[in-house]
């Protein structure tokens, strides 16, 4: 029975620390809360039947390590994005490419929803005015 | 879709100009006043993993304004970036873009280039609204290297849009006069194919979120003939019951699990 409860919280414990450094950490918890009451478990058959403690300690060192880390991460680590300079000059790549498509594309001329820079056309309209009266005076 | 010739033939019947009118004001053009240029969304992702949620990604959904020589659209992007401690597992960088009227939210060019833990595709839908066709481009990867692409032209109807400026256009539904239990049905093109979804106005309710208590509009979501989302009423959405209906909370569930979707910051809100 002590074996029994023995392998079964190095089993949990080892678990523990694995979860533990991964980017899983949070559910490390598990099976260390399990570790720890195999150990006690362990712990209290042992003294019970006057063995040694020492395999027991082992389970509650290593669960004891896997614990610490798990609630260092997940007070100190904040999440934060990796790198993202590759997705960045992707973006300013797909909006130049986009401005080329969108150039000779086909928009519905009387499509009353889109905001059709006519203001370009007027200017132009204003300089062919004013070159026109510059013709007359010098004549 | 179906209605569509029948808009065409009452603007030909000038005696059916009420029914027009009746047509207009029930399906159609709605108008933005939810959202502008500069807008920037930025929200984590979180999965279910055994009943803890942990954080994967930070998804972010930015407006901006793209000037051509004919006229002046709105650029809607949505990125998608894993936190630094899975990028050795699992790396996202995920891009989705759709270039919009700025007024009907209506899509003219869209854009799809994922990357997803070593797997990648590019997608690029070109509409054509007069002639209701979409060119469609695939980049496919060759088996010696290299990429070449995959030329279609799909035809769709008048009100088809692409998943990003669907969510947009989501924001202009005038949401107020809802009552629970309505639904309205949208045309998606994903993946070269139309599919309808479906959104139920659910309830209105106050969630506490990161930018503050807000009263929301619940609304379901499902896909028509797909088994994708999983359960009814399990894949909802909340929105900012004001001018701006900012998308606060999402929850979704799927084959192989939930998660979360949770707003973090919120600048450059129109109203």
């Amino acid at each position: 029975m002590r074996k029994l409860f023995i392998v079964l919280g190095i089993i949990a414990s080892v678990l523990a620390i694995i979860l533990s450094v991964l980017p899983v950490s949070n559910l490390a918890y598990f099976p260390a809360i399990a570790a720890l009451l195999f150990g006690l478990i362990a712990f209290y058959l042992s003294n019970k039947n006057s063995q040694s403690v020492k395999t027991v300690q082992l389970v509650f060192l290593l669960t004891i390590i896997a614990l610490s880390v798990s609630i260092y991460k997940s007070i100190f680590q904040t999440a934060e994005v990796g790198d993202t300079e590759e997705l960045e000059i992707r973006q300013q790549e797909s909006v130049d490419e986009a401005k080329e498509e969108l150039e000779n594309l086909d928009f519905d001329l009387d499509d009353a929803d889109l905001d059709l820079n006519e203001e370009d056309i007027d200017l132009n309209e204003e300089d062919v005015d004013l070159g026109d009266f510059e013709d007359i005076d010098m004549e | 879709m179906l209605l569509a010739p029948l808009y065409i033939k009452l603007i030909y019947m000038p005696k059916y100009f009420f029914l027009l009118s009746l047509f207009i004001s029930t399906f159609g053009f709605a108008q933005n006043s939810a959202f502008k240029a500069g807008e920037k969304l930025t929200f984590a992702a979180s999965y279910n993993m055994s009943g803890v949620l942990t954080e994967l990604a930070q998804v972010n959904m930015e407006t901006s304004e793209i000037k051509t020589s004919k006229a002046t659209l709105l650029r809607l992007k949505c990125t998608a970036a894993t936190y630094s401690k899975w990028d050795n597992f699992f790396k996202i960088r995920d891009l989705y873009e759709s270039y919009v009227s700025p007024t009907t939210v209506k899509p003219y060019l869209y854009k799809r280039d994922i990357y997803e833990g070593g797997y990648s595709k590019f997608v690029q839908y070109k509409y054509s609204h007069s002639k209701g066709t979409v060119a469609s481009v695939i980049k496919k990867k060759k088996k010696g290297g290299g990429t070449y692409d995959q030329n279609n032209t799909l035809s769709i109807s008048s009100n088809t849009k692409d998943i990003v400026s669907t969510i947009y256009y989501l924001r202009t539904l005038d949401l107020n006069s809802y009552s629970p239990g309505k639904t309205v049905t949208m045309t998606v093109l994903f993946d070269n194919k139309p599919t309808e979804i479906v959104v139920k106005y659910v309830a209105k309710e106050t969630i506490n979120t990161n930018i503050g208590s807000k009263a929301c509009h619940k609304l379901a979501i499902s896909i028509k003939n797909s088994n994708i989302l999983k359960g009814t009423n399990d894949n909802l959405l909340w929105l900012t019951a004001d001018e701006n209906k900012i998308p606060v909370f999402a929850k979704f569930k799927v084959a192989v699990g939930n998660g979360e979707l949770k707003i973090k910051s919120a600048t450059g809100l129109k109203n």
